[in-house]
Order: C-alpha cells, then sequence, then structure tokens
C-alpha cells in the first residue's frame, strides 16, 4: 500500500502519495503548476525548467515534474521569484532560435506561445542570433521545423516509450543539439514508421501536419470520438474536422491505444483518394447507368425472387459494422436462406480464447506470437509487443516466414513444429500472452489449448471487426459452388484476385461498395456504401470491446447507410 | 487642453499596423479630439517637428541604414516611444534576410529575379545599405512594446487611451498577440 505524504504547496495542505512528484500531488489537488515538456503518457524528464518551484529548504529552484514529494515539504509555485524565473526561462526558450509566431501553423494552439501570453511576454530581452536552422520535409505525411523545436524531447520519448520505435534522438550539445533520426538521416529515410506519436504531442509547431496545417484552430474545428476501421485492433481515434470535411485524425488519450495510432490508421485514410461512387448504378445498354435507390433496390429485389435460394450467395467483408453484419445476415441467411459467409478468415475454427488487452499484453513477461505478423498489418498491437520487450517481456515467435517483420523482434524463433517446445517454455513465466493469428492453424490451435487457463490471448483478425463475424458464427472463405446470383458487400476494401475470379463467375453480380474499381467493372448492381467518416454505429476492438464509431461528416447527398440499404432490400422481398 | 503631439513611421514595414490604426474606426475621429498627429505615413511628412513629440510609433523592422537614421531621429524627437507590431518588437519577417549572405540576397532580388533581363544591383551614393534586420529595440531603448502581426485595433486603442490617461499600458488577455 502506498504510503501518505502530507505537504503544503502554497500554504495549502495536501495529502500526496509516497512516490509522486511535485507536479503530480499538485495536478491532483487541482493546482496548476505550468510545464512544456511534460506529458501524462511518457516519463517526465525536467528538460524545459517551466514548472520550477520553490521548495523549502532546497538550495535552487526545482523542477516539480521530477521532484519526489516528501513528508512535510512546503512548496512555493507562483511566488514572485518563481514567476521571475519562468520569465526568464521563456526569455531563453524564445532566444535561442526563431520563433517567429506570425506565420506559424501551430500559432494559437502553441503552448510555447500560451505560456508566454500567460507570463505576459511583449519583448524579448535576448538578442535574437538568428541561427540558420533547417526545416526537414522529407517525411511523407508531416514535416520537422527544427526553428520552432525546443528540445523538450517530447517526440523521442513518445518514440521510445509509445511505439517503441527508437528512432529519434538528439545529436550534438549545448546550442548546437538537434532532434535528429538514428544516425542522423533525414527523419523520411530513417527507421521511422510514420506512426505520428510525435507529432501529436510537440507542444508546439515544430512537427506539423501537411494535410491540415492552416486549416483551422483548436476553436475552429469540430473533434469526434470514433474508432479506426483498418485492421481489428480498434484503435481509438478523434477525427478533427471542419465544414465537412476530415483534416486529420489522432490517437485517443483514453482508450486502450492510448493515444498511439499507427500510419495505417493516423494518415492514410485522409490521403484516399480512389474514385467514389456517388449513386446506385444498374447495367443498362452496356453501360452502368446512375437510377434512384427505389430502381437499383427492385432490381436486385425481382433477381433475388426469380433465383433459388441455394444458388444465392452473399459475402460480406468483416470490415464493417457490427449492426450492418447483422442485418446482412438476418437478410440473406434468416429471410432468404441464401448462402452467406465473409471474405476474411474469423479464426472460429481455432477456438482459442479471446479477451486478452493491450495492457496486459505489455505487463506480460513472456509473449508467444504464432500465425501472425503484427508489426506488418496490426502494428499498433505490434509496438505493444515491443513495449512489453523494453520491460523485459521475452518474445517467442513461430513462424515459417522469413520476411516476418516481427523476426527482429523476437528473443527465439520457432518452427510449427517446434511449437511443443515454446510452450513448454512459457508454462515457465508468471504472466504470458498468446498473439494468435489465422496462419495458425488446427494442430497448433489444439497444442495451444494447454494454455488457456494461463495465459492471455489475443486474436489477430485479418480484417476489422473479424470479431462480430466469429460472434454471428460466419463461414470465412468464399464457397466454390457456381452461383446464379452474388451480393458482395465489401465497404472500401479493393479485393484481391480471388474475389474478383469468383465475382465474374456469377451471373449476376450486386456489389455493395464505395470506390469504384476493378470488381464495379464486372458488376450488374453497384451500391454506393460509406466511408469510415461517415458510419455510426459499433465494432468490436482487439479486446473484445465494443467501440463506438461515430460519424464525423455529414453523410453525402443521396447515400444511405448500409444497414438501411439492407432493411429496404429486405421490405422489398 | 492642449492635444498631444503624435508622430508616425515605418521601417521595413507592410503597413498592416497602419491599417490596423485606421481599423479603429470611429474611435479615430475621438483620439484625434486629444491627439494631433504631426508626421505620419498618412500624412506625409517625412520628419517629426524638431522641437520634437511626446509620443513616436514605429512599425518595420530596422533593415537599412536609412531606417537606423529614421530610429535614431524618432528617438531623439520622441519622448515616448513605441514598437508597434511584430516586426518593430521581435523583428519579424525581414529577419529571415540573415541567413543569407547580404550580397547573395542582393543577387536574389535584383538580377536573379525570373521577370528581370540584364539586372544590376543598385549602387548609386544616395542608396542606403541593408543592414542586419534587427527588431528596433536593438538599436535605441523603446519605452512600450506592442506585438502583432498586425497588434488588433483594439490593443492600439488601449495603448494610446491608456497613454492619454497617464498609465504605461500593460498587455494582457486579447490585447497581447504575436499572431
Amino acid at each position: 500500500m502506498d504510503k501518505m505524504i502530507n505537504l503544503k504547496i502554497n500554504g495549502r495542505q495536501i495529502r500526496a502519495r509516497s512516490g509522486q512528484t511535485v507536479l503530480e500531488a499538485a495536478k491532483a489537488a487541482g493546482i496548476d503548476i505550468p510545464s512544456l515538456c511534460h506529458h501524462p503518457a511518457i516519463t517526465p524528464h525536467g528538460a524545459c525548467r517551466i514548472c520550477l518551484v520553490e521548495i523549502e529548504r532546497q538550495r535552487t529552484l526545482q523542477p516539480a515534474c521530477t521532484f519526489p514529494v516528501s513528508e512535510g515539504m512546503r512548496v512555493e509555485t507562483e511566488s514572485p521569484k518563481v514567476v521571475e524565473e519562468r520569465k526568464f526561462v521563456l526569455q531563453m526558450l524564445f532566444s535561442e532560435r526563431n520563433h517567429y509566431c506570425m506565420f506559424c501553423e501551430m500559432s494559437g494552439d502553441c503552448e510555447l506561445q500560451a505560456l508566454a501570453y500567460r507570463y505576459g511576454m511583449d519583448r524579448w530581452t535576448y538578442q535574437n542570433p538568428y541561427p540558420k536552422i533547417p526545416v526537414d520535409g522529407t517525411r511523407k505525411y508531416f514535416i520537422m521545423d527544427h526553428n520552432r523545436c525546443i528540445l523538450c524531447r517530447r517526440c523521442i520519448r513518445a518514440c521510445g516509450e509509445l511505439a517503441a520505435n527508437n528512432t529519434l534522438g538528439v545529436k550534438f550539445r549545448g546550442a548546437k543539439t538537434m532532434i535528429s533520426a538514428d544516425m542522423d538521416s533525414p527523419f523520411g529515410e530513417s527507421t521511422c514508421v510514420a506512426c505520428g506519436t510525435c507529432l501529436q504531442v510537440c507542444p508546439t509547431g515544430a512537427l506539423i501536419d501537411r494535410k491540415s496545417a492552416y486549416a483551422g484552430r483548436e476553436a475552429q474545428v469540430e473533434r469526434t470520438k470514433s474508432v479506426c476501421m483498418f485492421c481489428s485492433v480498434g484503435c481509438g481515434t478523434e477525427i478533427i474536422s471542419r465544414s465537412g470535411r476530415v483534416l486529420r485524425v489522432e490517437g485517443e488519450w483514453e482508450e486502450h491505444n492510448k493515444g498511439v495510432l499507427c500510419v495505417a490508421g493516423r494518415f492514410e485514410p485522409v490521403y484516399d483518394n480512389r474514385a467514389r461512387i456517388k449513386a446506385p448504378l444498374v447495367k443498362k445498354n452496356g453501360g452502368l447507368v446512375p437510377v434512384a435507390w427505389d430502381e437499383a433496390l427492385d432490381t436486385i429485389a425481382a433477381r433475388l425472387k426469380t433465383t433459388k435460394a441455394n444458388k444465392v450467395g452473399a459475402w460480406t467483408t468483416c470490415k464493417t459494422l457490427n449492426l450492418t453484419m447483422s442485418e446482412f445476415v438476418a437478410v440473406f441467411r434468416g429471410k432468404l436462406g441464401a448462402n452467406v459467409g465473409v471474405l476474411e478468415p474469423t479464426l472460429a475454427e481455432l477456438e482459442l480464447p479471446v479477451g486478452g488487452s493491450l495492457t496486459e499484453l505489455v505487463s506480460s513477461d513472456c509473449i508467444l506470437v504464432i500465425g501472425a505478423d503484427p508489426l506488418s498489418d496490426h502494428r499498433v498491437l505490434g509496438y505493444h509487443i515491443k513495449r512489453a520487450r523494453a520491460r523485459g517481456a521475452s518474445v517467442l515467435l513461430v513462424t515459417e516466414n522469413n520476411d516476418s517483420t516481427m523476426g527482429r523482434f523476437a528473443d527465439r524463433r520457432f518452427g510449427y513444429e517446434e511449437l511443443p517446445r515454446a510452450i513448454r517454455t512459457i508454462q515457465g513465466c508468471a504472466s504470458p500472452s498468446v498473439v494468435y493469428g489465422a496462419g495458425t492453424g488446427q494442430k497448433a490451435a489444439e497444442q495451444l489449448g494447454v494454455l488457456k487457463r494461463k495465459a492471455h490471448f489475443i486474436p489477430v483478425f485479418p480484417a476489422t471487426n473479424g470479431y462480430h463475424a466469429k460472434v454471428l458464427s460466419l463461414q470465412s472463405g468464399l464457397n466454390s459452388t457456381p452461383l446464379e446470383m452474388a451480393y458482395l458487400l465489401l465497404e472500401d476494401i479493393s479485393p484481391g484476385a480471388e474475389v474478383l475470379e469468383w465475382a465474374k463467375k456469377a451471373k449476376f453480380l450486386v456489389v455493395h461498395t464505395s470506390y469504384q474499381g476493378p470488381i464495379t467493372e464486372t458488376a450488374d448492381v453497384i451500391l454506393p456504401s460509406l466511408l469510415w467518416s461517415e458510419q455510426e454505429g459499433s465494432i468490436y476492438n482487439l479486446e473484445g470491446k465494443k467501440a463506438a464509431v461515430r460519424k464525423a461528416v455529414p453523410l453525402p447527398e443521396g447515400l444511405i447507410p448500409e444497414n438501411e440499404v439492407l432493411t429496404q432490400l429486405a421490405a422489398r422481398l | 487642453m492642449t492635444k498631444v503631439k503624435v508622430a508616425m513611421d515605418w521601417l521595413a514595414a507592410c503597413a498592416g499596423c497602419e491599417m490596423s490604426v485606421l481599423d479603429t474606426d470611429e474611435r479615430l475621429v475621438q483620439l484625434l479630439e486629444k491627439i494631433e498627429l504631426t508626421s505620419t505615413p498618412i500624412t506625409d511628412l517625412k520628419h517629426p517637428p524638431k522641437e520634437g513629440v511626446t509620443v513616436g510609433i514605429l512599425s518595420g523592422t530596422v533593415n537599412n541604414t536609412t531606417n537606423l537614421e529614421v530610429v535614431k531621429e524618432m528617438r531623439e524627437r520622441c519622448k515616448i516611444l513605441i514598437a508597434m507590431g511584430d516586426c518593430a518588437v521581435f523583428g519579424g519577417i525581414m529577419t529571415m534576410r540573415n541567413f543569407f549572405d547580404t550580397n547573395e540576397a542582393l543577387k536574389r532580388a535584383y538580377v536573379e529575379t525570373e521577370s528581370t533581363v540584364d539586372g544590376i544591383i543598385p549602387n548609386s551614393e544616395e542608396l542606403c545599405k541593408p543592414v542586419k534586420a534587427v527588431p528596433v529595440n536593438q538599436v535605441v531603448k523603446v519605452d512600450i512594446h506592442l506585438p502583432g502581426c498586425p497588434p488588433s485595433a483594439d490593443a492600439i486603442y488601449y495603448v494610446l487611451s491608456e497613454l492619454l490617461e497617464g498609465r504605461i499600458p500593460v498587455l494582457s488577455g486579447e490585447n497581447l498577440k504575436y499572431d
């Protein structure tokens, strides 16, 4: 049990826990001590010196963010001495580089500027030496302007502690200190994985997102809490939008990913520029013609009524809302009795547990990764495996894939036939985790059964919301019987060759999707679907918890949510 | 009551601050009952009166030798000197030139410009020479700093009214902005 400590801050009696810093204790008591390099998600550093406070019997002012509380301590956080020192530190920070606000993207939301306003800085007391400082624009999605950097090292700590990538560090010393990547590579050519965690924590305009630069200040934009739909990890996101347009995506600090996203969730969706389907289309006279919803749905219903149910195949991607998937099953299996399934594996046949969380993973002492390659397609899960490793966990990788991205971060590698040895190793650990994917296979799954009561099991579904498909017992994989009619709900995925081949064999093809592509060229009816930023509903995340997908922008004119389309179709049958 | 004499001048400036002064709208007319504008970019007199004025306002970066002369003259002839705008207070955009060699900058401006044919760098004796671009307070003592790009009309009005009431203005809240 933590010992309670009594101390006084600004004359107020406060109780704190032993081991807390002065800053933590003050914050818990509602006392605001300003800071710049401090961030609740990363370890305190004491770099910026803004949080300096007066502590009785200490010879000099001390940084509240790193100084531990002790019994009977007396602290002053806004005494004249502290305020004078803080103003001095601010002058030092501004004098070091070129901090010109008038053309800075961050002006208005900058933490450094906010402090300068708070302490009434109306001039610079020290002459700016005008150092020529570079701007690094080599990354694809965001820019590093060293002129605005205050060397708080939040980016370095985020890269190391949150993304566990350890790309960033500093080079040189003193006035020449610069944030750098690897052995001083341009950021875009370094081991940076473009997760953007550093971008999210930067307090000034040093790191700037390209797409949303100058597009709106905090007071002008809307934030919508949602879930990323790229993979089955289901990271919590905040979609920043303005006037019905998505500006950028940030990681939600309160959700299980704790602010961390990967390039596929933070940047790529905002850069998607495939051609969007804007209205229902029906093949007439050799071409696809836009029609009203009624006509499109009537056409499909008419065809369904005249086709034997066992010759109808309805397949959906897992990457869709709970509501949509349930409605899909209700209409095509329940009402019609057609062949129904999902395009991607659901891991149901493995009969392994689910429910392990990222938090449990990070505190594991041993992690078995089998049949999955998290760092390539479930990156945030991969980052958390690396974080566990940084805390001393050993990673056992079971794979036949020589190009596995987990290879470099595995302590031991096993082929599938050596799995029993890996399992024996795990059984000797105190809190193991098993991360299993679609490549696991029946035999391996049976062998892993012995760990069911001991380990946290984390499923790596190949597609988002595979969890719900498993819950609904949906068969995965297309069946090969020739079909008279096929209905494919694809959302925004671009299906591979296997699906394309299968779809071509159906006599009548309905494709329900967001973007034009090879699959829509062969379709008889195309129905437009919504995008990730327009969806409203829920999906299951990695832990098997329901996560709310909320729409951040209004629906484009004439589009209807997928589940409503299915309901309207069912009404015609 | 005699009106308070005010002089204004601009250095390497974009006139945004002057536009902001005009943006005080009708309040300027009220101010003119208490202040007398002597030399300003708007009244287009080139020097403040020899006997001096009470308040001087400078906008723009100190950018060349002529700017240095203007600054020094303003400091001599104005009792209270105000640096108005980010360029006069912090140095502003002009300071970007400091990262480059002066001759290279002159070449880029007069010879290498895309629409110039056979350009030469002007070198008449009467012309000023570029100096390191600095804020006004690096050349003379400044009494009041009014940052902003430009400072809002409200902030400008606040500073002038405080001075007219005999107080040194202290900027805070909406009046203290750097953009």
